[in-house]
C-alpha cells in the first residue's frame, strides 16, 4: 500500500459509474479538520448516538452505517474523510470491509475492537487500517485519533520532505542525520537512526512489529519480534529521559510501536 | 489397541532354577510372536516338607504307593527287630505308618495301609508264618485290635487333617481378601488401585498356574479396554496382545452376558509347544457387570473357573481334588466380588466428588452473584441517577454541577468496565480457556502501558509513582494481556488502599538460580494484617473494611476478584505471588516469573542497516 496518495487522489479512484463519484478539488482535500466527514460503521445505535454527539460538537460531519454492506456503499458514495470501523459487524467481518475499501480508497480507517482481539487489530493494521481503539474508549481519545488520522491524510507526502521532526524535546534533523534530546546530542547507530526516522515519518501512527521489521530489516526478519523489543529497549535508553516511562517511543502491547506526535 | 497400555515393566523373575536350554526372546509362535522374559518357574518341586504335607501338587495315586511302601518298610523293620528281640506289641509300628499316611495323604491311603498292615502282620509274623491262617486264638485279638485301631486312627487323623487344611484354606482366603481390602482402602487414585488389584490377584493365584492378569473396563460406548495388567516374569505382558481382536471380543461378550469364557491358545516356541488358557471373568456388582478380569495361565489354571465354557481347546482332566479346586475357585470368585465392589465404590466416589464439586461451584456462583449484583448495581444506580438528573425537565444545572454529574457517570462506567473485565477474566481463567500465550516481553513495556492508561483516566493524580527497573532486565516469557491485567489489578489495589500523596513503588530484579524475574509493587497504605496475607488471594475475600481508617467516609470498591485473578495468572505462568505487609506502614505485593534459558538477550539476530540498505523513503509500509 502506498500512503503517499492524498485524499484527492484516492477519490479519483472511485468507480465512475457512481452518480456522486467525481474528482474532488484540491481545495476540498486540503480543508482543515473541521467539517471533515466521518463515517461510523457500527451496528450499535447507542454507540452511534454518543459518538455522533461528540463528533458534531467537535465540528465534524457524521454519517452512520449499521452494516458492512451499507458501510461500503456509503464510503463509496459519501466520500468520508475518516472511517470509524467496528470489527464485529452483523453481516460481514469488519476486516473484509477494511480490505474492500482499501482496494479503491486511501481514506484513513480507525478500527474499533474489544480487548483480547490483538490478532484482529494487527490484521486490520496490516490490511491498511491507520489506527485502532479498544472498546470501551473515551470520546476525547477518539477525537484525538481522528485528528491525527486527518492530519496524516492531509499532509502525507510533505512529511518525507521535511528537514526536521520535533516532538517534545526530541528533535531529528534529517539533513544532518542528527538527533538531539532536550538539546543534547544523541549518538545513534545507523540502524537506530533509520528506525527512528521511519517512526518519525509515521509519527502518531501505530506501526505493527512486522511492518517495522519489514521496513528496516527486510521481509526475512519480520518474525523477529523479540529482537525488536531488545532493539527498542536500547533505543529508549538513548533517547528517553526515563526509559521506564517512555515519552516518545510508545508501546502498543501485542501490536507494535508508535512515536508520540506533538499534539 | 491395548498394546500401548503395557507400560509397566514385568516384575523381576524370582525363580532360582533357570532352565539353561530355554532360548530367549526369539520364539516362533503360531500367529503372534510372544516375548518371553524368562522360562516358567517350576511349580512341582518335591521337598521334604511337601512330602510330609503335600498340599496340592502330587498325583492322586502317590498316597497309595506310599501306603504300600510304608507297610513294606514297616514289615521289614519288624522282621529285623524280631530277629533280635521278641516284642509283643511290635505291630504298633504299623500304626505309625497309618498315622503318617492319614496325615499326609488323607483317608484313602490310610485305609489301604490299615488293611495291608493287617494282612502283612498276619502273613509274616503270626504263626503259621507265610500263611493267612492263625493258630493261636489270642493272636486274633491282637490282629483285630491292630486293624480297628489303625482304621480309627486313620479316619480320625484324616478328619483332623482335613479340618486343618480347611482352616488353613479359609485363613488363606481371609488373608487374601483382607489384603485386597487393605489395598482398596489405601489406594489413592483409580489407576493405582487397578494396578494394585491385578498385581495382588496375580500374586495370589500364581501358584495355581496364573501367569498374567488384566483388568478390562468398558468405555462410555461399552467397548472394553485394558486398564491395568500384571504378569509374572515367566510370561511378559505381551500375552495380552495375543489374538488381540479375539480378546476384545471375549471381553465384550463377558461384559454383555455376565458369564465367564475361556479358550486355550497353543504357542509354538522354538523347542516346545505351550498351551495357555485365557479366561475372561465378569466383575459383577449391583448395577451389573462393570468390568472383566482376564487371567492368562497354564491349562491347569482353568480349574479356577469350574463353570468356564471353554473354547478353542479340548477338555482336560487334571485329577485335582475337587475340594481344592472348589476352595480356589471360591477364593477367585470372592476376589472378583471384591474387585467389582472396589471399582463400583471408586465410581460412586468419583460421582460423589463430581456432585460435591458441582455443589461447591453452585455455592460459588451464589456468592459471586451476591457480590457481583451489589457491585454492578452500585455504579449503574449512580449512572442512572446522574443521567436522569441531567435529563430532568425544568431543571437548569450550573456548569459545575453538570460537570460533577458527568464525572460521576464516567467514573461509574469505568468501574463497571473494570468489574466486567475482571469477571470475564476470572471465568475464562477458571474454565481453563485462557492458557497464557507467552511471548518474550520486557516487563517495563507492560508496566508503562498500564501506567499510561491509569494516567489517562486520571487515577494517578493523587499518588507518586516510583519506578526501579534496571536497564539490563532480560526479556521474560509472558502473556502480555494477562500481565497487563496483573499490573492493573495490583496498581489499582495499591492506589485504592493508600492515602493521597503517598508513594507507590514498582521494582523488578532478577533473582535465582533458577533465574526468575521478581516484581515488587509496594504502597504506603495501612497494610494488611498478617492473618489475612494469604486469604486476600482467595476469591471474594476483602480485607475487613472496618480496619480501614477512611472506611467511614467511603468504603473502597471492589469485588475481591482482582487478587484472585492475579494469582491465577501468575500460577499459570509458573510463577509465585505473595504479599508482605507491615500494618500501618504499607503492603508489598511480590510475584515472580520464571526465566527459561535461551531468551533473546541482544539484538544480534538483526543485522545492522549497513548490512542491508536502509529504506530511502518511509512510505514503503506495505500491508
Amino acid at each position: 500500500m502506498n500512503t503517499t496518495g492524498s485524499p484527492s487522489e484516492s477519490r479519483s479512484l472511485l468507480p465512475s459509474d457512481k452518480g456522486e463519484a467525481r474528482l474532488a478539488s484540491p481545495a476540498t482535500s486540503a480543508r482543515p479538520p473541521t467539517g471533515a466527514r466521518v463515517l461510523v460503521i457500527d451496528d450499535e445505535p447507542e454507540i452511534w448516538r454518543a459518538v455522533r454527539a461528540g463528533l458534531i460538537s467537535a465540528g465534524f460531519t457524521a454519517e452512520w452505517a449499521s452494516t458492512a454492506a451499507e458501510g461500503i456503499d456509503l464510503s463509496a458514495r459519501w466520500h468520508p474523510d475518516v472511517l470509524i470501523l467496528d470489527l464485529s459487524l452483523p453481516d460481514q467481518d469488519g476486516l473484509d470491509v477494511c480490505r474492500q475499501v482499501r482496494t479503491w480508497s486511501q481514506v484513513p480507517i480507525i478500527v474499533l475492537s474489544v480487548r483480547g482481539k490483538d490478532e484482529d487489530k494487527v490484521t486490520a493494521l496490516e490490511l491498511g487500517a491507520d489506527d485502532y481503539l479498544t472498546k470501551p474508549f473515551s470520546m476525547a481519545e477518539l477525537l484525538a485519533r481522528i485528528r491525527v488520522a486527518l492530519r496524516h491524510a492531509a499532509y502525507p507526502s510533505t512529511r518525507g520532505d521535511q528537514a526536521r521532526f520535533e516532538t517534545g524535546g526530541l528533535v531529528i534533523d534529517f539533513e544532518r542525520r542528527q538527533v538531539t534530546v532536550e538539546g543534547r546530542d544523541v549518538h545513534l547507530t545507523p540502524t537506530e537512526y533509520d528506525l527512528l526516522k521511519y517512526l518519525a515519518h509515521n509519527a502518531g501512527k501505530v506501526l505493527t512489529h512486522r511492518a517495522i521489521l519489514q521496513a528496516i530489516w527486510g521481509p526475512a526478519y519480520e518474525q523477529e519480534t523479540s529482537y525488536l523489543r531488545v532493539f527498542f529497549n536500547q533505543l529508549r535508553r538513548k533517547i528517553e529521559p526515563d526509559p521506564s516511562r517512555p515519552r516518545y517511543l510508545l508501546t502498543e502491547l501485542g501490536i507494535g510501536y508508535r512515536l508520540r506526535e506533538t499534539e | 489397541m491395548a498394546r500401548h497400555l503395557f507400560t509397566s515393566p514385568p516384575p523381576p523373575d524370582n525363580t532360582p532354577e533357570d532352565q539353561p536350554g530355554a532360548p530367549r526372546n526369539k520364539q516362533a509362535i503360531h500367529r503372534v510372536s510372544l516375548v518371553r522374559a524368562a522360562p516358567p518357574p517350576r511349580r512341582h518341586r518335591l521337598t521334604s516338607a511337601r512330602l510330609l504335607f503335600p498340599e496340592l501338587h502330587l498325583p492322586w495315586w502317590s498316597g497309595y504307593v506310599a501306603a504300600v511302601l510304608g507297610v513294606a518298610l514297616a514289615s521289614g523293620a519288624i522282621g529285623l527287630i524280631n530277629q533280635q528281640v521278641h516284642l509283643a506289641n511290635i505291630s504298633l509300628l504299623y500304626l505309625l505308618v497309618v498315622l503318617w499316611l492319614s496325615t499326609a495323604f488323607g483317608r484313602g491311603p490310610a485305609l489301604l495301609a490299615s488293611v495291608l498292615a493287617f494282612l502283612a502282620y498276619d502273613f509274616f509274623f503270626i504263626p503259621p508264618i507265610y500263611r493267612f491262617t492263625v493258630d493261636d486264638p489270642t493272636e486274633w485279638v491282637s490282629l483285630g485290635v491292630l486293624l480297628v485301631t489303625s482304621l480309627v486312627i486313620g479316619q480320625l487323623t484324616a478328619l483332623v487333617q482335613k479340618r486343618a487344611r480347611e482352616a488353613r484354606e479359609s485363613q488363606r482366603q481371609t488373608a487374601t481378601l483382607y489384603g485386597l481390602a487393605q489395598l482398596i482402602a489405601s489406594a489413592t487414585d483409580q489407576q493405582s488401585l487397578q494396578e494394585a488389584l491385578v498385581q495382588r490377584i496375580l500374586e495370589v493365584f500364581a501358584p495355581l498356574g496364573v501367569e498374567a492378569c488384566a483388568l478390562w473396563l468398558p468405555d462410555s460406548s461399552k467397548h472394553p479396554h485394558i486398564q491395568a495388567t500384571a504378569a509374572t516374569g515367566s510370561l511378559s505382558q505381551a500375552a495380552f496382545t495375543l489374538e488381540e481382536r479375539e480378546q476384545v471380543g471375549q471381553a465384550r461378550w463377558v461384559l454383555a452376558h455376565g458369564t465367564p469364557v475361556g479358550w486355550t491358545l497353543t504357542v509354538n516356541e522354538a523347542s516346545t509347544t505351550r498351551r495357555y488358557t485365557l479366561s475372561h471373568l465378569p466383575l459383577r456388582c449391583q448395577s451389573g457387570v462393570i468390568g472383566v478380569l482376564e487371567l492368562v495361565g497354564t491349562p491347569e489354571s482353568r480349574r479356577l473357573v469350574p463353570q468356564l465354557a471353554l473354547f478353542g481347546g479340548e477338555q482336560q482332566h487334571t485329577g485335582k481334588k475337587a475340594s481344592e479346586s472348589d476352595s480356589s475357585s471360591r477364593l477367585l470368585a470372592a476376589c472378583c466380588d471384591q474387585v467389582a465392589l472396589a471399582l463400583e465404590r471408586a465410581t460412586l466416589q468419583r460421582q460423589a466428588i463430581n456432585a460435591e464439586a458441582l455443589r461447591q461451584s453452585n455455592h460459588l456462583k451464589d456468592a459471586l452473584l451476591g457480590s457481583v449484583t451489589h457491585e454492578l448495581r452500585t455504579p449503574l444506580a449512580s449512572i442512572e441517577a446522574a443521567a436522569s438528573s441531567l435529563l430532568s425537565p425544568g431543571v437548569t444545572w450550573s456548569s459545575a454541577e453538570g460537570h460533577e454529574l458527568l464525572e460521576s457517570i464516567t467514573i461509574s462506567a469505568r468501574r463497571l468496565n473494570r468489574l466486567v473485565s475482571n469477571l470475564l477474566d476470572l471465568s475464562r481463567l477458571e474454565a481453563g480457556v485462557a492458557a497464557p500465550q507467552p511471548d518474550w516481553q520486557y516487563i517495563g513495556e507492560v508496566v508503562s502501558v498500564v501506567l499510561d492508561r491509569l494516567e489517562l483516566t486520571g487515577q494517578l493524580q493523587r499518588h507518586q509513582m516510583e519506578m526501579k527497573l534496571p536497564e539490563d532486565l532480560p526479556l521474560v516469557p509472558m502473556d502480555h494481556e494477562q500481565m497487563e491485567q496483573v499490573f492493573t489489578n495490583l496498581l489499582e489495589n495499591a492506589l485504592k488502599y493508600s492515602p493521597a500523596g503517598s508513594i507507590i513503588r514498582v521494582e523488578a530484579r532478577v533473582i535465582g538460580p533458577p533465574a526468575e524475574l521478581e516484581v515488587r509493587i509496594s504502597d504506603q497504605g495501612i497494610g494488611i494484617p498478617a492473618s489475612e496475607l494469604k486469604a486476600i488471594f482467595d476469591k471474594f475475600y476483602r480485607v475487613q473494611s472496618a480496619r480501614l481508617p477512611w472506611a467511614r467516609m467511603r468504603a473502597p470498591v471492589g469485588t475481591g476478584l482482582g487478587l484472585a485473578i492475579c494469582a491465577n495468572i501468575i500460577h499459570a505462568h509458573g510463577g509465585r505471588i505473595w504479599a508482605e505487609s507491615q500494618e500501618g506502614k504499607g503492603s508489598t505485593f511480590i510475584f515472580t516469573l520464571p526465566i527459561p534459558d535461551g531468551g533473546p538477550q541482544s539484538d544480534s539476530a538483526l543485522p545492522t542497516s549497513t548490512e542491508r540498505a536502509a529504506p530511502q523513503t518511509p512510505e514503503v509500509i506495505t500491508p
